[in-house]
């Protein structure tokens, strides 16, 4: 949302003058030079908030991973009373729910956040604070949802929380309240957040950087943070109708008073199908960066990855349906969904064929990157093949809301997303911390989680199939479901232990590197391709010493390999020789802030207030509208600031605007 | 309900609230021309972003209007099938006359006062254009016209707001509550999402107007004009939807 | 503006926004387009009073809201004048994609429930 700045004008501003430091409403001054944790709250660098997305997205794994490994410990054997029905119910949803609104949403948004910049070549994003606030906001309203716990318990409607079971009448309980005011919170990240993103990409690009020579994570992150523009606003108004529904009495889903409660459905799953491929598209574009680097060929196919990414984003807009084949829409609906389903399989099976012919005559180099980007190449397309099943209704009618489907979207959520995100870890951990993680420890992460996730998602298509139903909180041994449960259950802990692998591995490899003296890792260690490397490893807090400019696709790789007179592709440079020296001198970055972090901490205190007792909604606004101005009284931009700026040419002002 | 919808709204509205209170911003104003600063796509980054959250909000009205339609239709449904719950809900024990009414067309259209409403949407469209007259005049250096302009907005969407108010209560006295129907839930919270909405603008325009007396908003700042008028339109052609979709088709 | 700034630094493959203001309607197309909308308005609440259901009624009505809406954002919110500057047509652009998204989603569900298909 636009936060107008007035930029400030560095050529009209008489020499030297002291602009007048704002004190916003006397509460706080400008944090200058801030270190440490002050630092961190204050700041608006979008390589520190893609950092702490990152992390707080690796915190929410742990903690949305013990809840699944209880479900698995209840299922493992036939009749088990270990979890109670009410606290089964609410470990599903809460696990759900963290993993895919608090997990894989945020993770694509750290990736996106410290790459997105850095591949465009800018300096920051369009709007530094909102992208501070969106983070905060975020985090405000993930940590509110899971004091659930603590305040009367989680919700228990399952991480789509379908109407009526929704409704006071059948959930009195504040559970449902927690998830729906919680993600609405976090909704209001992921939407500052997209309009953020969407202006960085359309409008800092370097000079050069046409849409065409946009490297295809940038591309695939573009089409995602439109999916959220226009998607979250259906959530929330579904949101919306539910809490009023709850808090006030309403009647959206009250079916005593004639209403509908297929409308929540249909709302859920138009925000709910492009949902899932914003979660996957970041992923995609991950391996896109990833596998041409290690097979050290150019990405098959360019600008059909690029144009396959925007048929799916429209696509994903017109297959919310076959969520409700078994809901009783008509049999013209079911039939049209059906057809859109399996055309949108199309696009996805052009990216996978792309990347197969990547690496096809590639010298590949099977690093834990590019092993984990191989993962998700094999694992995604096991679960898009059985994501093509449902797409026949008739099919899809004995395998809803059975095992199959759980295994499904672990498949392309788990062994998709998750796999890309890891191996964009192992890939841009140099990057951004000036280490590599390492490889033995790495390649054992790789595949104690190939065979964990495998032998933990795998028997649930045969469960499903079976006609085991999910989200029931035991069965019989009567069933036959026995045996593969306690494969699943088996498996779930392997891969428990393999998912958390990564973080010995950063201490492990972190602890190594500090013994050797911190040796420079150097800009570029992977030889790659895209702008990033250009630049030295970690990534200097001013990003570029100056904006590049740019020619080609892969344009770094160009300045470090060109055709000899023979037609013969020669190295001519080391990656060292051309990037840039971090010199930063110059350069004027925007200036740190407390106000996103106020802004965002008003919301949660507005939401306990429309749970618990509106009285308290009353100072959450009074913070809300002093953060509001008190931002706004603020300049984005610190001219005071030491950085000197009588020489730098104009386009090197960043993120003046908010 | 007015007063809930507002809270909720801040969501939304909150930070495009905050749009121009920036404004009230320090920054000395003696140099009028700024420079604009390099952009791929040679647009400004405000506007872009504007038109992008406007973009996410029709999405967010979409689904409000769409909502309302479904509602109105299984309302109507239900009360001339005789649902008891339905009709006690909608007559409150008291205003029989307008439920045999809306039985007898089978239409929720009996509630309305096309009249009053086509006078409320008159307003807000006069509104509009002296919103774009008060850019005009920033642009051109008018500062007083500015000001008048930007008053008269403000002033024509106040009274826009207080013919909301009006509406509510006069449907709440003939037996339309909130929590009473499907169709007072629906009316209610449409019309009282865009009310917020208003209501987020007058507080904009309120800036606007401050900084304009205190010569703070001049030439340099006519974007920041700009943007409240996107959003203000916006509102507009919103209402443009409701009058239609609600009010008029039966 | 800033073309008329001394100062302004011109970049070759910049191209600057600054010119957005120079090709806005004057005050007289901003009048004309009021009265337009309003005439449009009392058109509209007349038809809704006439003796007409059905196809007759709703369609004209529905083509007069849309042209409102044209003109308003066309003409009040810029995009028309905009579009011609270069790049202006994504600010259309982002907002064009939100109303068909918005207008074939939401009919699609309208369709959904109205007739049960």
């Amino acid at each position: 949302m636009a936060i107008i700045e007035q930029e400030p004008s560095i050529a009209a501003l008489p020499s030297g003058a002291a602009r007048t430091a704002a004190k916003p409403l006397g509460a706080f001054s400008r944090p200058r030079n801030p270190v440490g944790l002050k630092n961190w709250l204050t700041t608006v660098d979008h390589k520190k908030i893609g950092i702490m997305y990152g992390t707080a997205s690796l915190f929410f794994l742990l903690w949305g991973g013990i809840p699944a490994l209880l479900l698995r410990l209840q299922l493992a054997r036939p009749n088990q009373g270990l979890l109670s029905g009410a606290a089964y119910n609410q470990i599903f949803t809460m696990h759900g729910t963290v993993m895919i609104f608090l997990v894989v949403m945020p993770m694509g948004a750290a990736f996106a956040n410290y790459l997105l910049p850095l591949q465009v070549g800018a300096r920051d994003v369009a709007f530094p604070r909102i992208n501070a606030f969106s983070f905060w906001v975020f985090l405000a309203g993930g940590i509110m949802l899971n004091t659930s716990w603590f305040l009367g318990g989680g919700a228990n409607g399952g991480w789509f929380n379908y109407a009526p079971n929704n409704g006071i009448t059948y959930n009195p309980g504040v559970g449902i309240d927690f998830w729906n005011v919680g993600l609405l919170i976090a909704g209001i990240g992921s939407l500052t957040g997209a309009v953020n993103l969407i202006t960085t990409v359309l409008n800092m690009r370097a000079p050069g950087m046409s849409w065409m020579r946009m490297p295809i994570f940038t591309w695939m992150t573009l089409v995602t943070q439109f999916l959220l523009l226009f998607a979250i606003p259906v959530l929330t108004v579904a949101q919306l109708l539910l809490l009023f529904d709850r808090r006030f009495d309403g009647n959206f889903f009250n079916v005593d008073q004639g209403s509908d409660p297929l409308l929540w459905q249909h709302l859920f799953w138009i925000f709910g199908h492009p949902e899932v491929y914003l979660m996957i598209l970041p992923a995609f574009g991950i391996v896109s960066e990833v596998i041409p680097v290690f097979a050290r060929k150019p990405i098959f196919g360019y600008p059909f990855m690029v144009f396959s990414g925007i048929a799916i984003g429209f696509m994903g807009w017109g297959v919310w349906a076959h969520h409700m084949f078994v809901s009783g829409i008509g049999p013209l609906s079911v039939t049209a969904f059906a057809v859109a389903t399996m055309f949108i399989a199309v696009p996805t099976g052009v990216k996978v064929l792309n990347w197969l012919a990547t690496l096809w005559g590639g010298k590949l180099i099977l690093n834990t990157a590019m092993l984990f980007s191989i993962g998700l190449v094999t694992q995604f397309t096991l679960g898009g093949l059985s994501g093509v099943s449902h797409a026949v209704a008739s099919a899809d009618t004995q395998q809803t809301d059975t095992y199959y489907i759980v295994a499904h979207f672990h498949y392309v959520l788990f062994g998709g997303a998750l796999f890309g995100f890891y191996s964009g870890l192992y890939f841009w951990f140099p990057k951004a911390f000036g280490y590599k993680l390492n490889e033995k420890i790495g390649k054992w992460n790789f595949w104690s989680m190939v065979v964990g996730f495998n032998l933990t998602f795998g028997p649930m298509h045969i469960l499903g199939l079976q006609g085991m139903p999910r989200r029931m909180q035991t069965y019989d041994a009567s069933q036959g479901f026995n045996t593969w449960n306690m494969v699943a259950t088996i498996g779930s802990f392997i891969l428990g232990v393999a998912t958390l692998s990564i973080l010995y591995n950063a201490l492990v490899s972190y602890r190594a590197w500090r013994r050797a003296g911190r040796p420079d890792v150097g800009p570029d260690p992977w030889d790659a391709r895209s702008l990033e490397w250009s630049i030295q490893s970690p990534t200097p807090e001013h990003n570029f010493d100056v904006s590049p400019t740019v020619t080609d696709l892969d344009d770094f790789w160009h300045h470090k390999y060109q055709e000899d007179d023979n037609g013969v592709l020669r190295r001519i440079a080391t990656g060292k020789e051309v990037a840039q020296p971090g010199n930063g001198e110059g350069v004027h970055l925007p200036a740190p802030s407390y106000w996103p972090l106020v802004l965002a901490l008003s919301f949660p205190l507005i939401g306990y207030g429309l749970i618990f007792s509106l009285w308290l909604c009353i100072p959450g606004v009074v913070l809300l509208i002093t953060a509001l101005y008190g931002w706004s009284l603020e300049p984005a931009d610190d001219l005071d600031d030491d950085h000197g700026h009588g020489d730098h040419h104009e386009r090197e002002l960043v993120g003046a605007n908010g | 309900m007015a007063e809930t919808t507002a809270t909720e709204d801040l969501d939304h509205e909150g930070a495009a609230a905050a749009e121009f209170a920036d404004q009230l911003n320090d920054t000395p104003s003696d140099f009028v021309h700024h420079e604009e600063h390099y952009t791929s796509l040679g647009l400004s980054n405000m506007k872009l972003a504007m038109w992008l959250f406007l973009g996410s909000e029709v999405l967010l009205f979409g689904a409000l209007i769409s909502t309302y339609l479904l509602s109105k239709t299984r309302f109507i449904t239900e009360l001339v099938a005789g649902n008891p719950y339905v009709i006690e809900g909608i007559s409150n024990g008291e205003n029989g006359a307008l439920v045999n009414e809306m039985i007898a067309e089978a239409s929720v259209e009996p509630l309305f006062d096309i009249p009053f409403t086509s006078l409320s949407s008159f307003i807000l469209l006069m509104s509009s254009l002296s919103m774009v007259l008060a850019h005009k005049s920033v642009t051109e250096g008018n500062y007083k016209n500015l000001r008048i302009w930007l008053s008269t907005t403000m002033l024509l969407g106040a009274t826009f707001m207080a013919g909301q108010v009006y509406e509510f209560t006069t449907f709440y006295r003939e037996g339309l509550t909130y929590d009473g129907s499907l169709l007072g839930t629906a009316f209610y919270t449409l019309t009282g999402f865009h009310g917020a909405h208003v209501t987020g603008g007058l507080i904009m325009l309120g800036s606007l107007i401050y900084l304009s007396f205190k010569n703070k908003m001049q030439m340099d700042r006519a974007e920041t004009v700009e943007l409240v008028g996107l959003y203000w339109h916006f509102v507009d052609i919103v209402w443009v939807l409701i009058f239609t979709i609600v009010y008029l088709i039966p | 503006m800033s073309t008329t700034t001394p100062q302004a630094v011109v970049d070759d493959h910049a191209p600057s926004h600054a010119d957005d203001h120079e090709h806005h309607p004057t005050v007289i197309t901003y009048w004309l387009t009021f009265v337009a909308l309003v005439i449009l308005t009392a058109v509209e609440v007349l038809w809704s009073y006439l003796p007409l259901d059905g196809v007759a009624l709703v369609v004209p009505l529905l083509v007069m809201m849309v042209v409102k809406f044209a003109i308003v954002g066309g003409v009040f919110m810029h995009l028309q004048t905009d579009f011609k500057i270069l790049n202006g047509y994504w600010f259309t652009l982002a907002f064009g994609i939100a109303i068909a998204l918005a207008v074939a989603v939401y009919i699609t569900v309208y369709a959904t429930f109205k007739f049960q298909i």
